[in-house]
């Protein structure tokens, strides 16, 4: 077989999340590809934990719908988890001896549900022991998973490292005693690959992109990207500010950016919500700032640990009065990366807000990268040259035309982007502000001044448009008969549905735009023409993204369908082929 | 620019304020202290949130931000850690950065950032016409309280003190001399310094508020010992007169020393990390 997937069950000292880390970070090293999800009970500390990893020896886009094998530890922990951790027909389940297996989870079929002794063999590491039966029964890397379990006791005592590699050899000797499985995994070793959440390749991205500064306030699910550039950014002449709310976060990236530092911060829905008059003020005053947003389940409060895109709308339009700002979404981990750079790239080419939609299943899920492919080019701002000869910290080549003086800090341009001089650089100085205001900068609340400058931040939104028609992908074949239209995270499951309807001869395509404000429209257009019916999917009840698309391009309302459901759950794969298959019967 | 004199800091932009209001003298103290401070405009950042005064900025040749209402020290705090040679000022009102803006004020001196707070304080909200804000004093009836304020006010310089400010000074902007001088001290300082300059509304609190407040200023006793708290606490909430000098100042690390620091631990003996160390976290 090409793909197995594993989820191991069990309260918080049981290990069932570090051991789920061994085994992904060991397949990644010889080269398999690996999405490893992991599911908290509501404690703070302690309670029920769950780690899902899928393997597979090909490229893969998302969880897998169903488990082939399943470890637990405790059953009550495990119920907890049922509805989320769905058993493959043919699933081998493992559970405690001591522990009565509850009903509905017994052998029947090709299901085989065997007891194992798991605190008699090993009381202290039988997670490790747990990992040495996959790996034996299921044809697993041995080698790489002896080194990374070495690795990940590394800093402890060489008894705690023997100790647990005994226990892994234990496993692996347990496994004379069960039945042999029907097929192991078939792969050829390859070159190792990276293991990395979204939030981590957002803030790698950051790195790269050339962020020196990053503000941010804790929120599940984006913390961790305040953790990695708090450990990383001072380690690169760097900083880092943990605020005091959401709305000095974004304050202090704005003034950062003023100040001629690319800079950041990361929040999730309650956090945008508090940015939103920010959000007016970067777009009025032309200040870049990249916002990554990492959506979980809303409103208020809402489903802090689990996914949804219902903050598409909030993005688009938070804020009052007509206020232009940049949409990006990530569809994948590696995205994620690629997503963040473009973001600091139009932020700072066109002086703007830029929000990065992101959302827990992505921020939070580890999967597998070639390092070779986090390489993306990276644009600088546009510098003003300001008529002293005594330029500070500013980049020659980018200078451009000699402004005049005064220095005209909003001067009216074609694709609406000004020069922008930075403190510190003598004849650049100007005054920014919230108001509406002239070229120079000065306060005005005339009419025809209030239309011109509208028109000129608007107009940088025609400019991104432009440069960024290719923001979107595309994948299944041409003239399909049905054209799914979907964002963000529901991308790797549907990528994954169309590669099987295919294979059953149902000509299915998926336009993906990844810049969703402006919107690659024409591109869009385009690829509706091209199919029979319509399909739009996503994890927002309200349905945003269909009510957002009606507002740009035209949607054939008499072939056009919408399966819009809540969040906290992950769209799965055989959730968009029933839909598919419900609207094929149709046009068939 | 030629020589460093308070008209060389005047930008030909016309204030908005009303005639008679403290905020002028307020301004006329900023050009004296930037003058004789010979701080180069362009190194020089004035950030304001929203209100009368905080249209400030506009009026200093500087680089200017009038940011949000009760935002303008996040910002004037990204300013400072992103680029810590600019020398940051801000600048606001009192309800800008008490009511809608306190929660900042008290992280703002908590975290000894290097930079000094104006704030032109005059018991009432002017841009919006004459509501209560939180240094009304109780009783006094303006468009918000019919009935008089039911609320007690409170006194800048005691919330700055206990909020960790390490440099709390009060001016009264009729004294413009005396203002500049403070201002001096002020944006000298090493790390947060607060200053709260009394500076009336003849529109919103009557035409006799500068020669009332005149009549209540008194100098801090000449023995005042400006490193005690405990000592300064004599000298805030006061009714009747109006304390003017440095009320508080002491030494702790900066913001910025603190993160110069932070990066020092972060990079250690060691050569910068390279890509490749950074890509290897996640191999």
């Amino acid at each position: 077989m090409s793909e197995t997937t594993f989820s191991i069950v069990g309260s918080g000292g049981d290990g069932a999340v570090a051991a789920g880390d061994i085994l992904s970070m060991a397949c990644a090293r010889d080269g398999l590809h690996v999405i490893k999800t992991e599911a908290y009970g509501p404690q703070i500390r302690g309670g029920e934990s769950s780690c899902t990893v899928r393997v597979s020896s090909s490229k893969i886009y998302a969880q897998s719908d169903s488990v082939d094998a399943l470890i637990v530890f405790s059953w009550a922990d495990f119920a907890r988890f049922r509805s989320e951790i769905l058993l493959s027909p043919d699933a081998l389940v493992l559970h405690e001896l001591d522990e009565k297996s509850p009903h509905e989870i017994s052998s029947g079929g090709s299901r085989q549900v065997i007891a194992v002794p798991f605190n008699k063999l090993a009381s202290k590491g039988k997670n490790i022991l747990a990992l040495g039966i996959l790996a034996e029964l299921f044809g697993l890397p041995i080698a790489a998973i002896r080194a990374a379990i070495a690795q990940r006791f590394a800093k402890k005592t060489q008894v705690v490292i023997d100790a647990n590699l005994a226990a892994f050899d234990k496993g692996v000797a347990y496994c004379s005693e069960l039945p042999k499985p029907k097929q192991q995994l078939e792969y050829v070793k390859s070159s190792p690959q990276l293991l990395m959440s979204g939030n981590e390749a957002s803030a790698v991205a950051a790195i790269d992109a050339g962020c020196r500064f990053f503000a941010g306030y804790p929120i599940t699910p984006s913390s961790e990207i305040l953790h990695f550039l708090g450990e990383w950014l001072p380690r690169i002449g760097g900083s880092t500010l943990q605020t005091e709310d959401e709305l000095a976060a974004i304050g202090a990236v704005i003034g950062g950016s003023f100040a001629g530092v690319k800079s950041m911060t990361a929040t999730s829905g309650p956090g945008l919500s508090l940015m939103a008059e920010m959000l007016g003020l970067a777009s009025i005053a032309e200040i870049p700032a990249v916002i990554v947003n990492v959506q979980r389940g809303g409103p208020s409060t809402g489903i802090p640990t689990k996914s949804e895109q219902s903050d598409l709308m909030h993005a688009l339009y938070a804020s009052h009065g007509d206020t232009p700002r940049v949409v990006i979404a990530c569809n994948d981990v590696e995205d994620s990366y690629h997503a963040t750079v473009d973001a600091f790239n139009i932020a700072e080419e066109f002086q703007l807000p830029v929000i990065l939609l992101s959302d827990q299943s992505i921020a939070q899920r580890r999967e597998t990268i070639a390092g070779e492919s986090l390489e993306h080019q990276v644009i600088e701002r546009r510098i003003a040259c300001t008529t002293s000869s005594q330029l500070v910290a500013v980049q020659p080549e980018s200078s451009g035309q000699p402004e005049r003086s005064p220095y005209t800090r909003y001067r009216i341009t074609d694709d609406g982007v000004s020069p922008m001089s930075v403190p510190g650089q003598p004849g650049g100085m100007y005054q920014t502000n919230g108001l509406e205001h002239d070229e120079l900068g000065r306060p005005n609340s005339m009419y025809i001044m209030h239309e011109r400058m509208n028109e000129k931040r608007f107009r940088k939104l025609d400019a991104i448009a432009k440069k960024y028609s290719k923001l979107f992908t595309r994948f299944g074949p041409q003239n399909a008969e049905i054209g799914i239209l979907c964002w963000g995270s529901s991308t790797g499951p549907v990528r994954e549905a169309i590669e099987q309807l295919n294979a059953e001869g149902i000509r299915v395509a998926a336009f993906v735009p990844k810049l969703l404000m402006p919107l690659p429209a024409i591109e869009l257009e385009k690829f509706i023409a091209s199919v029979d019916e319509l399909l739009v999917l996503e994890l927002s009840y309200s349905k945003q993204f269909y009510n957002y698309l009606r507002t740009q391009v035209d949607l054939p309302k008499n072939r056009t369908h919408v399966y819009a459901r809540s969040g906290g759950s992950a769209l799965r794969v055989s959730e968009v082929i029933e839909q598919v298959k419900l609207h094929a019967e149709v046009t068939a | 620019m030629n020589g460093y004199s308070p008209l060389s800091y005047k930008t030909d932009l016309k204030p908005v304020w009303c005639p008679g209001c403290g905020d002028f003298g307020v301004l006329n103290s900023l050009y004296r202290a930037l003058a004789e401070l010979k701080f180069e405009p362009h190194d020089t950042v004035i950030v304001s949130g929203i209100g009368c005064s905080s249209r400030l900025p506009g009026y200093v040749e500087s680089y200017g931000f009038n940011s949000l209402h009760g935002r303008g020290l996040p910002i004037a705090t990204g300013v400072k850690l992103a680029s810590p040679a600019l020398k940051v000022i801000a600048v606001g009102g009192d309800g800008d950065g008490i009511a809608i803006g306190g929660n900042h004020f008290l992280h703002a001196a908590r975290r000894n950032t290097d930079l000094t707070y104006i704030m032109m304080d005059n018991e009432i909200y002017g841009l919006t016409k004459g509501q209560a804000a939180p240094t009304t004093p109780a009783g006094d009836k303006t468009k918000s309280t019919t009935y008089g304020n039911p609320e007690a006010a409170v006194d800048p310089c005691a919330l700055a003190i206990s909020f960790g400010a390490t440099w709390v000074g009060r001016g009264f902007s009729g004294d413009v001399k005396g203002t500049a001088e403070l201002m001096k001290q002020a944006i000298a300082h090493k790390g947060f310094s607060f200053l709260n300059i009394v500076s009336p509304c003849v529109t919103w609190r009557g035409d006799d508020q500068h020669k009332e407040i005149r009549a209540k200023m008194k100098p801090l006793p000449a023995d005042y010992d400006r490193t005690s708290r405990v000592a300064s606490m004599a000298y805030v909430n006061e009714s009747g007169v109006v304390t003017t000098g440095v009320l508080y100042e002491v030494e702790h690390p900066t913001l910025v020393d603190e993160m110069l620091d932070i990066r020092w631990r972060a990079q250690g003996e060691s050569q910068p990390p390279t890509r490749k160390d950074l890509l290897n976290a996640f191999a």
